[in-house]
């Protein structure tokens, strides 16, 4: 019996971000399917689709030719889909045992009560099969990282005995966290597992992933650019494809201008805050835009959390603005004069229930009254105002709450909110265009650029590599927490995508 | 638009309700609206109101403040107590010993990181057996020489000086948070702490001040309250505590933060003394208010939570 999973024409959209289109794949039991793509490509919503967390907009899900719903995380444990997290799923107060089956109806907890010895047997046996002993009555929050890692694994391979048909399992940049001897104990799993359930493999490394899979899908804005066997394809390649319809266009004019040499506005020495980066040294001037490029857990969004003060550092100095020592926490990065656009910005970017001009002062607004403690209403509404205008925020009136406009114009009115500081001198960004349109995107960036030749330093960890060689006098490149490579396109040579990526991956 | 009328009623539904609740006991028992009876219910509303103000200024940071009753009583028992120490003046710095209190429990909060929940509940423990204890739990006549509590039990052309005083600070709490820094960020802990605290939002001094206002206003809740009945009892405001968090919410401030304020804090303080007035009324007995206001507090909190807004209810 060769069972086989596929999608025909699977589209999902994200509001007016499409993520997915006419997507078709087939998952084959006995092989390993490696996927690959860049941020944004449209990997994560495939694997939401499969494993039941995201439901399609078109297209449909065949199992052995038989249609099916996936619409519940237990839906697809039903049919014997198990996905092994990037970011462990574990629940770290309760044991092994509890965990590997949290989400599986079994004998040993039937109506509502525990059978511990039962339940316990059960694990080991799931433990085994990895050939792995990791005491089943201890709590997970006990075990070391790569134990962890094995008892995840063990939770997925569980689905394989509550389902007649071979396991599906879907791998989220399961090695990014791992050290190499752990690496190659995962890659032995995988080998073994082969024979009898159909893998899904998704890295950014792509010599992992051209080293266990049997066939390679690469995904560019949300289609598959290129599907090829292991054999016929080499990593030169396989990196062409993956950048592919994003190449730059080499008739970008890139910004023409000289950054002074005057003193560097901050100056970065050393800089580590374990497990996120170390050893990172750069300098930025005033009027400069460093651009850092890096795949998700490359440390680039924790260095702009450091700089901001919401994350302190282990080791390593921060000089900033001729000696100040960097901020200690983001209301101290405030008052230096740097700003942060965060990419999480429902949770960390705005107010949701204030309104436009409320988010939009909050932070500076005191700047525009009497000794930033007595509002001056009327004039901090107008400097609002001029940049909510500047910024083309489309909206019905000021005082409408933040959360009735779209992605684009929240992300327009939160940098309105960093605009309005009159000594502001640093703005990062840390994937600023993530999740809007092109137009919005142009207006913010339009903004910032015009911001830069008045004097203010932008950091920007990009979304794109294109958006980072468009907008970046210089680029460096952080892989696991360090700076592999450098790039100065303002002093006229402007870097081969493919450089970058292969300083990325 | 759809969403600013709904706004828009939310935030007059307590209004409308208070109107219509005055009404149905007017229709039951015409006496109620006779000045003499206007005159007594706003005596007796003062205290409430400014318990449910003091209460609703943590909240609308997305904090609690439970202890406000507990500094009530104890307000009342140092009035006494103090007397000898610091004579006429003693009530003013019973006010100022409470809100340096006040700002002192903001600061554990926020400093250690505990729920203030779990502080502000701790303190009203405390605060209840301070004033058993200071008073050896016996009520004892105000001393006559209080100019403050003096100046609250008299009246100025009718209207009792309890209710000028809180209009006066309604006004000046009104303008600091519509026109300082301190105000605006308020709003913002209580709808998004942490975007707040990454614009720089200043997180401790905002909720130490916070409890330093909330703890004022319980203070002078208790002068009030010692004012109009001229003893000191250590039980005082024993059963307001429960009163103050639902005029809170029946005002239509939200317990999840953010949303509400002063206008809210009044309309509630209103509809809860009124429905103190109500109870008697209809004749419930007086020791089973409490049941009736446990309900009504379910019954509001139901009715003005943001189910949306809550990711987890805890």
């Amino acid at each position: 019996m060769i069972g086989s999973l596929a999608l025909r024409g699977v589209r999902k959209a994200y509001g007016p971000v499409v993520a997915l289109e006419g997507l078709d794949l087939e998952l084959r039991v006995g092989e390993v399917v490696g996927l690959v793509g860049q941020n944004g490509s449209g990997k994560s919503t495939l694997l939401k689709i499969l494993s039941g967390l995201a439901s399609p907009d078109r297209g449909e899900i065949l199992l052995d030719g038989e249609p099916i719903l996936l619409d519940s995380a237990a839906a697809a444990a039903r049919y014997g889909i198990g996905m092994v997290h990037q970011e462990q799923s574990l629940i770290p107060n309760l044991t092994v045992a509890e965990n590997i089956f949290l989400d599986k109806a079994h004998a040993s907890k039937r109506f509502g009560l525990y059978n511990w010895p039962a339940l316990n047997r059960a694990a080991r046996l799931q433990l085994q099969k990895l050939g792995v002993d990791i005491p089943t009555n201890k709590r997970v929050e006990d075990l070391r990282f790569s134990a962890r890692q094995q008892v995840e694994f063990a939770k997925v391979l569980a689905i394989e005995e509550m389902v007649d048909r071979p396991p599906l399992i879907l791998f989220d940049e399961p090695t990014s966290l791992l050290t190499p001897d752990e690496i190659q104990a995962l890659f032995a799993q995988i080998n073994r597992l082969r024979a009898r359930a159909s893998i899904v493999f998704v890295s950014h490394r792509l010599e992992e992933v051209l080293e266990i899979s049997d066939r390679v899908v690469v995904l560019t804005d949300g289609r598959k650019v290129a599907e090829r066997t292991k054999q016929s394809i080499d990593r030169e390649e396989l990196y062409e494809l993956m950048v592919g319809r994003q190449r730059v266009d080499p008739s970008i004019q890139h910004r023409d201008r000289h950054v002074t040499g005057a003193a560097p506005l901050l100056e970065v020495d050393r800089l580590a805050s374990e497990p996120h980066f170390h050893g990172i040294s750069f300098k930025i001037g005033r009027g400069e835009i460093l651009g850092i490029a890096g795949v998700l857990g490359s440390g680039a969004e924790e260095l702009c959390r450091a700089l901001f003060g919401a994350i302190k550092p282990d080791a390593g100095t921060i000089a900033f603005n001729g000696g100040a020592s960097g901020p200690g926490s983001p209301r101290a990065a405030v008052q230096l004069g740097i700003g942060y656009l965060p990419s999480d910005r429902r949770s960390e970017g705005m107010l949701p229930g204030r309104s436009i001009t409320e988010n939009a002062v909050i932070t500076y607004g005191g700047q525009y009254g009497w000794k930033s403690w007595l509002l001056s209403r009327r004039k901090e509404r107008e400097a609002a105002q001029r940049w909510i205008r500047r910024l083309k925020v489309k909206m019905d009136k000021e005082g409408a709450p933040i959360s009735s406009l779209s992605g684009g114009n929240q992300q327009k009115v939160i940098l309105a909110k960093w605009l309005l500081g009159r000594n502001l001198r640093l703005l990062l960004l840390d994937h600023p265009s993530r999740g809007l349109d092109p137009g919005a995107r142009d207006d913010l960036f339009e903004v910032v650029r015009e911001q830069v030749d008045k004097g203010l330093s932008v950091i920007f960890v990009a979304d794109t590599i294109a958006e980072l060689l468009e907008l970046s006098d210089r680029i460096i490149v952080m892989r696991d927490g360090e700076v592999t490579a450098e790039f100065n396109p303002a002093l006229g040579a402007l870097p081969r995508e493919e450089d970058i990526v292969a300083a990325m991956v | 638009m759809i969403g600013d009328r709904l706004q828009l009623i939310r935030s007059f539904a307590p209004l409308a309700f208070l109107i219509l609740l005055v009404a149905a006991s007017a229709v039951i028992a015409p006496g109620v609206l006779q000045p003499d009876s206007i005159i007594g219910f706003i005596s007796d509303a003062a205290p409430v109101i400014a318990l449910v103000i003091g209460g609703t200024f943590p909240i609308l940071a997305g904090s609690i403040d439970l202890s406000v009753a507990g500094v009530a009583s104890v307000t009342g028992v140092l009035v006494v107590v103090l007397n000898p120490v610091f004579g006429p003046w003693t009530s003013l710095v019973v006010v100022l010993v409470a809100i340096l209190f006040g700002a002192m429990q903001g600061f554990v909060h926020t400093w250690l990181q505990l729920p203030s929940f779990i502080v502000s509940l701790a303190t009203l423990s405390i605060l209840s057996g301070l004033a058993l204890l200071l008073s050896n739990a016996t009520a004892e006549p105000v001393p006559s020489d209080d100019i403050l509590v003096g100046i609250l039990g008299n009246s100025v052309a009718g209207i009792p000086n309890t209710a000028i005083l809180l209009v006066l600070i309604v006004a000046v709490l009104r303008l600091a948070m519509r026109f300082t820094r301190f105000g605006r960020d308020v709003y913002a802990l209580g709808s998004g702490e942490r975007a707040a605290l990454m614009s720089g939002v200043n997180g401790f001094v905002t909720r130490t001040l916070l409890f330093a206002i909330s703890a004022g206003c319980a203070a002078i809740a208790g002068l009030f309250l010692i004012s109009v009945t001229s003893f000191s009892s250590p039980t005082l405001a024993g059963n307001l505590l429960l009163l103050s968090i639902v005029g809170v919410v029946l005002g239509g401030t939200a317990i999840s933060g953010g949303v509400g304020g002063l206008f809210a804090a009044v309309v509630g303080g209103l509809i809860t003394a009124w429905l103190r007035i109500v109870a008697v009324i209809i004749g419930v007995a007086p020791t089973a208010q409490n049941i009736i206001f446990g309900l009504t507090a379910l019954i509001a909190v139901a009715l003005t939570t943001e189910r949306k807004k809550l990711g987890v209810i805890k």
